[in-house]
């Protein structure tokens, strides 16, 4: 192979974009069937070709590209890598390809205008950092179908906040297949204690996310709440686990579901005030002249801090466990605050 | 279609190009405003673009980057009237698939969507998640969120939309007091599980949000919806006024981001482990009710009518239980009234 010139007399030219030089890969990588060595690469590309040294002193040039093929298989590009049937094993034997069969989409997936308007508004639903960024990208991938979407009849802000720090760490190792460890507040315990769990699902459920797991010192599934995980979630160096069964999610948001079912609480709720409006629309049941409703919940600490916002709106009947759930956590604002304030 | 904020980083500059370059050829012949439109870019970001895709291509045979190796569009439409022609292209022509985590990404966003009276139910639902799942080049990360049915209100105020006729519902708003209103609807927004209508109120005579969950009674009235584009409705639920009140409070760290909306500015100071920090709200009613749903997380600590008005609500709460139990009342439940020191 013929290097066009010298690293070295290159110099004063101007780098190359890196959206270039990584446009220019997956075309190259696109258009080979064979796949392409590593050495053909670096010293053809457009954007490393220029950078490559005949003498071969290219170290930080290989490091740029493990770090790019890093960056277009994290797009969902599957870029592979074939082991030459002669020299299994050997690195500068390997090649690199993106197979265009599995990078274009698929002649089924189109959508119409409407879907496309949903689909737009779905992305809107995430601000935060990688699930909005994720979405951006998926909806300018399915801008290049040219479909223009249709204009809602009215306008729309949704937005679903993720505010747990457990969230991003989790979704990562989800992702990656990757255990981790985290100490976990359980009520009831003393203590945060440490568990090592290899993430399955993370779900919304109830306005709260869940992550449902493989918990390595239970030796069992467990599903924990984010919010209850205290401090940092890190990887456990080394430890990786199997893909879960597909659909997996849906199956701990419905066992969710049935736990909710269990859980059934009275409520006596003051006529006309906040508590009435807003729990009476959750209710199953109810009575109108006694003003007792009956509400399902999930998790009976969580329920007992929502129903103690509401005050002196509503009295929990039964069951006892959750009456003195709200009691406790109403005597504790009282006493938090019954001094003046020391400003 | 889009709209964007901030510069993008090279990644999503390459699924850009990778995705310009199918619809270029779908296409056909596009003019550079209508690109820029479709893909929510300016239209410099869109002819920077072209003129990368043109001089890009495939090292070829000879690692030399020859001319037949390389996009070509046609230069004359581009430069004299502003429409991109892709005249010669290699490697790409179809839509790039979704990664895992851009399919799970919408998906989500879809599931929680089912709310909203713009999803058109469950099954179409279920369709479109499939189809994003045979888009991604493999299986979509496991993250799922519950799907919850529309507020039946939703639907009615999407038909009154529709059909440009205004609305009316009995109102109880976040002070306790009960109206009818008659409005213009403008605009949903929602934050987590709670659904707002941002319209016009007649009985107000102003842009108002109203809680969706708070509304009863809704009809669809004769009357047809004004003219409100000339109106400015705010982007987001929580405006702040001078009459807004200002609150001191101590916070359990990990509590801080449940009270972001209500931050006056980012000023924390450390006091015993909490944070110390100062909130901004329209009314010692919504501040009662926030610190007594976090019980044990946030403290009040000025002004002191504030501090005795969380005191007063949760000890008003708490005496609802006196003398229903076997076991010993606690004292502070019905004695604390104030908190004047």
């Amino acid at each position: 192979m013929i290097a066009r010139v010298s690293g070295a007399s290159r110099k004063g030219e101007p780098r190359i974009p890196v959206e270039d030089r990584l446009f220019s890969l997956v075309l190259a990588l696109l258009a080979t069937e064979t796949g392409l060595l590593k050495a053909e690469i670096l010293s053809s590309v457009r954007g490393y070709a220029e950078r490559y040294d005949e003498s071969g002193q290219n170290a930080n040039l290989e490091r740029q590209f493990e770090r790019d093929k890093d960056d277009i298989r994290e797009l969902g590009i599957p870029l592979e890598t074939v082991e030459s049937p002669d020299r299994p094993g050997d690195n500068q034997a390997l090649r690199y390809r993106i197979p265009k069969g599995q990078y274009d989409l698929p002649e089924e997936v189109r959508f119409t205008p409407d879907e496309l308007a949903l689909l737009g508004l779905a992305a809107e639903v995430w601000r935060e950092a990688s699930l909005s960024s994720d979405s951006q990208r998926a909806l300018t991938k399915l801008r290049s179908l040219g479909i223009e979407p249709r204009e809602p009849v009215i306008g729309y802000a949704p937005r679903l906040r993720v505010r747990d720090a457990a969230f991003e760490p989790l979704r990562q190792a989800l992702d990656r297949r990757q255990t981790v460890r985290f100490r976990y507040f359980k009520p009831g315990e003393p203590a945060p204690r440490e568990r090592i769990v290899d993430p399955l699902a993370v779900v919304l459920h109830e306005g709260r996310w869940h992550l449902h797991g493989f918990d390595r010192n239970a030796g069992g599934p467990r599903t924990f709440l984010l919010s209850r995980i205290i401090g940092k979630v890190e990887p456990v160096p080394g430890l990786t686990f199997d893909a879960p069964p597909p659909g997996i999610q849906d199956r701990i948001l419905a066992e969710l579901d049935e736990l909710r079912l269990r859980n059934a609480a009275d409520l006596a709720v003051t006529a006309g005030s906040d508590a009435e409006v807003r729990l009476g629309k959750r209710a199953v049941l109810r009575d109108e002249d006694a003003g007792v409703i009956r509400l399902h919940y999930t998790d009976a600490a969580v329920f007992a801090d929502e129903l103690a916002a509401y005050g002196p709106e509503v009295r929990v009947i039964s069951p006892a466990s959750l009456r003195d759930a709200v009691r406790e956590r109403l005597a504790a604002v009282v006493a938090a605050h019954r001094d003046g304030g020391a400003a | 279609m889009a709209k964007r904020a901030k510069p993008l980083k090279a990644p999503d500059k390459l699924v850009f190009l990778l995705s310009f370059v199918p619809y270029l050829l779908e296409r056909r012949v596009v003019d550079v405003a209508e690109a820029a439109q479709h893909f929510g870019m300016t239209e410099a970001e869109i002819r920077d673009a072209v003129r990368l895709i043109a001089t890009s291509g495939l090292p070829g045979s000879t690692g030399t980057y020859q001319p037949n190796d390389l996009f070509d569009i046609d230069w004359d439409s581009f430069e004299d009237d502003d429409v991109i022609v892709i005249v010669h292209h290699v490697a790409i022509d179809d839509a790039p698939r979704l990664s895992a985590r851009e399919a799970a990404a919408l998906m989500a966003g879809l599931q929680y969507l089912s709310a909203s009276p713009e999803s058109a139910g469950s099954a179409s639902l279920a369709s479109l998640k499939a189809k994003l799942a045979a888009g991604a080049s493999s299986a979509p990360s496991r993250l799922a969120v519950a799907e919850t049915e529309a507020d039946a209100s939703l639907a009615v105020i999407r038909e009154a939309v529709a059909e440009g006729r205004q609305v009316e519902f009995d109102y109880l708003n976040a002070r306790g007091e009960r109206g009818r209103r008659r409005a213009d609807p403008l605009r949903i927004i929602s934050q987590d599980a709670d659904w707002y209508l941002q319209a016009y109120c007649h009985t107000r005579e102003d842009v108002r949000n109203f809680r969706v969950d708070r509304m009863s009674d809704l009809v669809l009235t004769d009357e047809p919806i004004g003219d409100h584009s000339h109106r400015v409705v705010p982007d987001t639920l929580f405006q702040s006024s001078d009459s807004d009140l200002a609150v001191v409070v101590d916070v359990a760290p990990s509590t801080l981001p449940l009270l972001a909306d209500y931050l006056a500015d980012s000023r924390a100071r450390e006091v015993d482990g909490r944070l110390r920090v100062t909130l901004r709200l329209s009314h010692v009613h919504g501040l009662k009710r926030l610190v007594a749903g976090l019980p044990g997380l946030v403290t009040v600590v000025a002004p002191a009518e504030a501090r005795a008005a969380v005191a007063e609500w949760a000890a008003a709460g708490l005496a609802g239980y006196a003398g229903r139990e076997a076991s010993d009342d606690d004292p502070r439940g019905t004695g604390a009234t104030d908190g004047s020191t």
